[in-house]
């Protein structure tokens, strides 16, 4: 018997083990590639289950003794029991997961949040602008969306970053290019010294490249770092988007990822679960949101 | 609902012979200097039923200060263990605007996902409840609760002359009183309510608590948020005395040895610098001001749209402890009626 409160101490320690929110899963590292000076690809894979992830979504990735942060997943909805992230090195827990190496594992809770809503997207325009390390949640909707192709009409993916280094998913871009279903356009805010033919300047300067799509049969997803989203949706405005028709993914301190540690709350909503996808429309007259 | 009627005497010595039985830990109210703080009772007559306010509310029960969640073997995260250390405890003598808060700490523990760490504490307390006997010169508590209070408490007791007024209001409440030496209640409902209105609040807010959430929607841009916002240290004290603030972070602690480690949940808050940055640095709530307004959003705003109850209870605990003297929500909201 458990001393404390008369229960037995077995059927305790399942209970709290079962009814735990804050207790991850193992899922050991398979994948590991460096996509840019601090940005790394990882595969996960989970023992038993799928991730059961939706497009847009996220999940707490911890490494005992380091810590607990949310990271976007980057792989599309998936029937094995892999998933993709891209982790940019910024802070103790990503740094700790940088240094690991394939067959090593880490803790995992999720999927939380909302998701980019393909559904209600079928049978109209997709519009990805996308800026920097956003390209990363963004991928999952564009996975999906070119899985099912022909549920969508015409399919446009802008890109940004800050200098050519940064470019993610340089491969995939570059298949991305050579589809004739799909528009791929980026650009980046500086050359420096790279060698660079493409655009340069910053991702609203991409956004006459959608000129063509008729923003009532369109959707625009946004993605990208939090100063991004108020000129490109001026930018949007300007191309006569209704706000119904903008979707964008936000980020916040997601510290718990079950609306409890008020860390990533923007009003009344907690992004962690109310979000991070939101549309547009829902949002705008929230005072911290954007 | 059963009312009985005990004396003092035979209250505290039945109290007594609880403490000696062991089967909760009874936690009461006591003095510490000139102040008063929920503590373990070792013996009734610790107990100090006329009080004005506790420094830290009871939360700190079900909401430790610092709480583990997970031990595990550092970089093993095949070790993981979830943790949910608990014990039956039982509270006499709480306010009943802390027990409101207790009520809203409830919902926001078990709406949507549970959090067991703190239901299952909950779930091991029985809370006697009362009515203040002393005035405290920042409550106002009757302008921004009812009695949601009342529903969370297992019994609540007021005090006429020498004895208390027992309700049993749970089912554990009664069996928790069954050996204790109450009588049938003989004072009229009158009674009951003067005594438990004897003790007005010094201070109200100016408009009533409904309107709230729409005056502050309306008030998002006011010179008030600047005006008290570039006084406030960022110390967190209003937030960390607060019953109904309940926001937390996550740290990992490493035995010496790097044998083991635990992940613990410690109290954070929204008037703290760091708390809205993320990794790249970029911080949601760089000003003070904005820091300082969202605290009375989350209380006045947020909290009642989410949960529908008021987020502050009015125990002026935020007043009590706020260096700069700004924290108070009385004032804040007097301020922006005399600055309309």
């Amino acid at each position: 018997m458990c001393e404390n409160c008369g229960c037995t101490e077995t059927n305790q320690k399942d209970d709290v083990q079962k009814n735990s929110i804050y207790l991850p899963e193992v899922a050991k590292l398979t994948q590991k590639k460096k996509m840019t000076p601090f940005d790394s690809f990882f595969e996960f894979q989970l023992k038993d289950r799928p991730l059961g992830h939706l497009p847009g979504q996220f999940a707490e990735i911890s490494i005992p003794g380091i810590g607990e942060a949310p990271i976007s997943i980057s792989s599309g909805p998936s029937k094995d029991n892999t998933f993709e992230m891209v982790i940019r090195n910024v802070g103790s827990v990503t740094n700790a997961i940088h240094a690991l190496e394939p067959g090593e594992s880490v803790g995992v809770r999720g999927p939380f949040g909302t998701s980019f809503p393909m559904n209600n997207l079928k049978g109209k325009n997709l519009l990805f602008i996308t800026g920097g390390i956003g390209l990363v949640p963004a991928r999952s909707a564009i996975l999906y969306a070119m899985e099912h192709r022909k549920d969508y009409k015409e399919f446009f993916i802008l890109f940004g970053c800050k200098d050519p280094s940064q470019r993610l998913f340089t491969d995939e871009i570059e298949n991305w290019k050579k589809r004739d279903d799909i528009a791929f356009h980026e650009t980046v805010d500086r050359k420096e010294n790279f060698p660079w033919e493409g655009n340069v300047g910053v991702i609203t300067t991409l956004l006459p490249k959608a000129e063509k799509l008729d923003p009532k049969e369109t959707y625009a997803i946004i993605v990208g770092p939090p100063v991004m989203y108020k000129f490109v949706i001026m930018g949007l405005h300007d191309l006569e988007f209704p706000d119904e028709h903008i979707i964008v993914s936000l980020e916040r301190r997601m510290k718990c990822g079950v609306g409890k540690c008020g860390h990533c709350q923007m009003d009344s909503k907690y992004v962690c679960q109310d979000g991070p996808v939101f549309y547009y429309h829902d949002i705008k007259h929230l005072k911290e949101a954007i | 609902m059963e009312i009985l009627k005990i004396s003092k005497n035979d209250f505290y010595s039945f109290l007594d012979r609880k403490i000696a039985a062991k089967e909760s830990k009874t936690i009461g109210v006591v003095k510490k200097g000139s102040h008063y703080v929920f503590a373990e009772l070792d013996a009734a007559s610790d107990l100090c039923l006329d009080y004005d306010v506790t420094i830290l509310p009871p939360k700190k029960y079900f909401q430790p200060p610092k709480e583990v969640l997970l031990k595990y073997v550092p970089k093993k995260p095949e070790s993981y263990v979830a943790v949910n250390e608990c014990e039956p405890i039982t509270i006499v003598g709480i306010h009943y605007y802390d027990l409101a808060a207790i009520y809203l700490m409830d919902k926001a523990f078990s709406e949507g996902e549970r959090d067991e760490n703190y239901l299952k504490k909950r779930e091991n307390s029985l809370l006697i409840g009362m009515y203040p006997t002393k005035p405290q010169k920042n409550r106002f508590a009757r302008s921004v609760t009812k009695d949601q209070g009342r529903k969370v408490a297992d019994i609540m007791l007021t005090e006429i002359g020498g004895n208390l007024v027992v309700e049993i209001l749970t089912p554990k409440g009664k069996e928790y009183l069954k050996d204790a030496k109450a009588v049938k209640n003989d004072y009229s409902m009158k009674e009951l309510e003067d005594a438990r209105n004897n003790v007005k609040d010094d201070q109200k807010l100016p408009l009533a608590v409904e309107l709230v959430p729409q005056y502050l929607g309306n008030h998002y841009e006011h010179p008030v948020w600047e005006h008290f916002g570039e006084k406030c240290f960022s110390c967190g004290s209003c937030v960390l005395v607060c019953p109904t603030c309940y926001c937390f972070d996550a740290r990992e602690e490493i035995e010496l040895s790097l044998a083991e480690g635990k992940r613990v949940r410690v109290w954070d808050g929204c008037m703290l610098e760091d708390f809205a940055v993320v990794a790249d640095g970029h911080n949601f709530r760089k000003n003070k001001s904005s820091r300082f307004r969202h605290r009375i959003f989350r209380k006045g705003k947020h909290l009642p749209e989410k949960y529908g109850y008021f987020g502050c209870v009015g125990c002026g605990r935020c007043a009590n402890s706020c260096t700069a003297d700004i924290a108070g929500p009385v004032k804040v909201f007097n301020y922006m009626e005399e600055n309309k």
